[in-house]
């Protein structure tokens, strides 16, 4: 159902479109309206409504209703371009096709990068076969810009012994805490770590006329019905049909940006919900569709000025994607711990956020405690391999373990390696016509290193938690995610990368890029955090580049 | 009873066969089957002697003890017969009847020609564990655990039958304590 709000004809030469209104998108439409803009946003999707949602896991937990995996007819990818590329009956590449995007559904864990995250190639040095590279911004930079995510989304927290420099307390405290923190508690003080409250978007108290978590416990690909997760649906859109320059175009699929003579981005071309093509005009357009959409757009919208997609002079767009690693222990423990309930995490562990020599490869992250099942989900393939998969034994082992598991899981970083690419697969075309994506990926060796290290970690930190039962998940190269990260990478320089430090595209003037895919590494997971807090960042100075006429 | 079959080398079944990924990727879109009915009458899309193989197969997935539900007490059989019909399964109906078929076929060669229902409980187990290997047997156990544990709506997990079997007390909305763990620190944070 979508609420009143302005409508812009198509003939109206808006101030801004901006394409998405996910994570980034939803901040960007916010913050421009509410500085004197007019705001249209393309989303792909419907308009959900809080009270919609459900915890209806056939339908969710499997990652697909009401993401693009519901509707593409394929996907494909191979490890290297040596290969021939085949439907992906993998994990692919997945987010929502809704108001709000994947922060809708996003498990809402807030860690900001640390200064490190933004100048690690500094200290570390090349890395052979990657573009590892700093960012051409720095924490401190950013920082306002994440206390700002921490007041205007609402993120509950308290602060941990490794956290970086804050302007501002956190505005909400922790939500309690689950036996699995407790439990991640236990073995910190083992090994001689050290466990913290998570930052989560999740409001612990009632919170900018949003209640307070109700422990549903089915916040990860699921929509939250009290409107306590701090999705964008909730938050920062509404705030920006209220200032009246905004519309959100809901069911609107964008199909490329078209150029002017001179190379500026004039308007955007999109299918609306009853299959016309139409155009909507603007001054300027801002994409934040994702970083595979956001590729596919740029890749989509050839000229003859731009015949390789538009602000790809640099041949960077669709390199370099990162999904953040992970490695998983699973532990019984003796008493219940009831994980269905509750948030998703409620300690985490970065002892070692940062990347060691030591260690013999590059690489770093952070381990929180998680449960990741529901009981169809635990049923197909959550029991250890010593368990039989059915008959009474296999019965009685689903009641013996799904109440008293759960599992420490790490966040670990992903390096940027150019051949690592999503590409466009004409053969695929979606229902409204535009390619499908093939992801080309293979990771690379220091990852791999990485994430059977960090096994070892949450297998020893299950160990001593006290589990009775300890098994490990296999680590298993990636082939696909939901961080869909460094896709049209920030950088000075516009012979390797795709925007620059404001996120404007180098070769057009009047467009910016702002997600997922502006990463230039990939942070320790959990990427939404420092999502939006670019997108605070890139709005403050875009409304100044448009107000000082600089666009 | 101990399975022939790893859990781990299932699991790499479920997950890496096209047709498995098919059904794992189908299975979400089973959603718009809410309005599902629930079926005590006649079977809609297996044959009664299919819907009785069916619901053999599926007791011995999750099988029912005094006092506490199995698969037949939820109805997954039911949510079976329902989710054929529809035309996402189409793909999956045939490797259900041809499964189903199958497990016939291994009855009357076990001496039986009334179907895999009417053989002895271990004849049953048996023809089972000589199927655990085939794309049938992943498809029919993930079908049958969907129909246990999904929501009501789809037409198993009867009277919260699932949520039984599996130790979960289910409510829209829980407060803390949550665990036994998260309960022992509490006391010990108030009593210090």
């Amino acid at each position: 159902m979508i609420p009143s709000q302005r409508a812009y004809a198509d003939s109206d030469v808006v101030d801004f479109v901006v394409v998405g209104s996910g994570a980034s998108g939803g901040v960007l439409a916010k913050e421009l309206a509410t500085s004197g803009f007019d705001v249209v946003v393309l989303e792909q999707g419907p308009w959900e409504r809080p009270q919609d949602f459900s915890h209806d896991e056939l339908a969710f937990e499997r990652e697909l209703a009401l993401t693009n995996r519901a509707v593409e007819p394929t996907q494909l990818y191979r490890s290297t371009n040596a290969e021939a590329a085949k439907h992906n009956a993998g994990r692919g590449l997945v987010y929502r096709r809704s108001v709000g995007g994947s922060s809708v559904h996003f498990a809402a864990n807030y860690w900001r990068f640390r200064p490190i995250d933004f100048a690690e190639r500094s200290r570390w040095g090349s890395i052979g076969g990657t573009g590892f590279a700093d960012w051409p911004i720095t924490y401190d930079e950013l920082e306002p810009y994440y206390t700002k995510v921490d007041w205007e989304i609402g993120v509950s927290g308290a602060p941990g012994p490794f956290d970086p420099h804050r302007s501002r307390a956190y505005p909400m405290p922790p939500v309690p805490n689950k036996s699995s923190g407790v439990l991640l508690e236990r073995a910190a003080h083992a090994l001689g770590l050290h466990a913290q409250p998570a930052p989560l978007a999740i409001a612990s108290r009632s919170y900018d006329g949003r209640v307070a978590c109700q422990a549903c416990g089915h916040c990860f690909m699921y929509g939250c019905e009290y409107g306590a997760k701090g999705s964008t649906l909730v938050t920062v859109i509404p705030k920006a049909l209220a200032t009246g320059r905004c519309e959100v175009r809901t069911e609107s699929v964008a199909l490329r940006v078209d150029t002017d003579a001179r190379g500026r981005a004039s308007g955007i071309v999109y299918r609306d919900k009853d299959g016309r093509e139409r155009r909507q005009a603007a001054r300027c357009i801002v994409l934040a569709a994702n970083g595979a959409e956001t590729t596919r757009l740029l890749l989509m919208s050839t000229s003859p000025q731009f015949p390789h997609g538009l602000a790809n002079s640099s041949g960077n767009v669709g390199r370099y994607i990162m999904f953040n690693g992970s490695a998983t222990t699973t532990g019984r423990f003796e008493h219940p711990l009831n994980e269905y309930k509750g948030v998703v995490d409620t300690r985490i562990v970065l002892d070692y956020y940062d990347a060691d020599p030591k260690r013999g490869f590059y690489g770093g992250g952070g381990i929180d405690a998680r449960f990741r099942f529901g009981p169809i989900g635990f049923a197909v393939n959550g029991l250890p391999d010593t368990v039989s998969s059915w008959g009474l034994e296999y019965k009685r082992a689903l009641r013996d373990y799904y109440s008293h598991s759960t599992q420490f899981m790490s966040h670990i970083t992903s390096l940027p390696v150019a051949t690592n690419q999503i590409t466009l697969d004409a053969e695929h075309p979606d229902r409204w016509g535009r390619p499908s994506f093939c992801l080309t990926y293979q990771d690379h060796p220091d990852d791999t290193k990485a994430k059977l290290w960090f096994r070892d970690r949450t297998h020893e930190m299950m160990q001593a938690a006290g589990a009775s039962d300890v098994w490990d998940q296999p680590v298993l190269p990636i082939d696909g995610g939901v961080h869909l990260l460094g896709t049209a990478r920030m950088g000075n320089d516009p012979r390797d990368s795709v925007v620059d430090r404001f996120h404007r595209a180098h070769d057009v003037p009047n467009l910016f890029i702002c997600d997922g895919s502006s990463f230039v590494t990939s942070g320790r997971g959990q990427p939404t955090m420092t999502i939006q807090a670019l997108a605070f960042r890139a709005a403050d100075h875009i409304a100044r580049f448009a107000k000082s006429h600089a666009i | 009873m101990r399975s022939t079959v790893s859990r781990r080398a299932f699991v790499a079944e479920l997950g890496q066969s096209s047709f498995a990924a098919g059904l794992l990727l189908q299975l979400p879109l089973l959603a718009s089957l809410a309005g599902c009915a629930r079926t005590t009458g006649a079977w809609k899309h297996l044959s009664p002697s299919e819907a009785a193989s069916m619901r053999a197969f599926a007791a011995h997935i999750l099988p029912s003890e005094p006092g506490m539900p199995g698969a037949e007490e939820a109805g997954a059989v039911h949510f079976v017969d329902q989710v054929l019909g529809r035309p996402f399964f189409a793909s999956l109906a045939p490797l259900i009847h041809d499964g189903l078929a199958e497990l016939d076929a291994r009855a009357r060669t076990a001496g039986s020609h009334r179907g895999f229902a009417s053989l002895s409980e271990s004849a049953q187990i048996d023809a089972m564990r000589q199927m655990e290997r085939q794309p049938f047997f992943a498809a029919a156990r993930t079908l049958v655990l969907a129909g246990t544990f999904a929501d009501a709506t789809y037409g198993g997990n009867r009277d919260g039958a699932g949520f039984t079997i599996i130790g979960m007390h289910h409510e829209p909305a829980y407060s803390a304590p949550f665990g036994w763990y998260d309960a022992e620190a509490a006391k010990h944070a108030g009593a210090a």
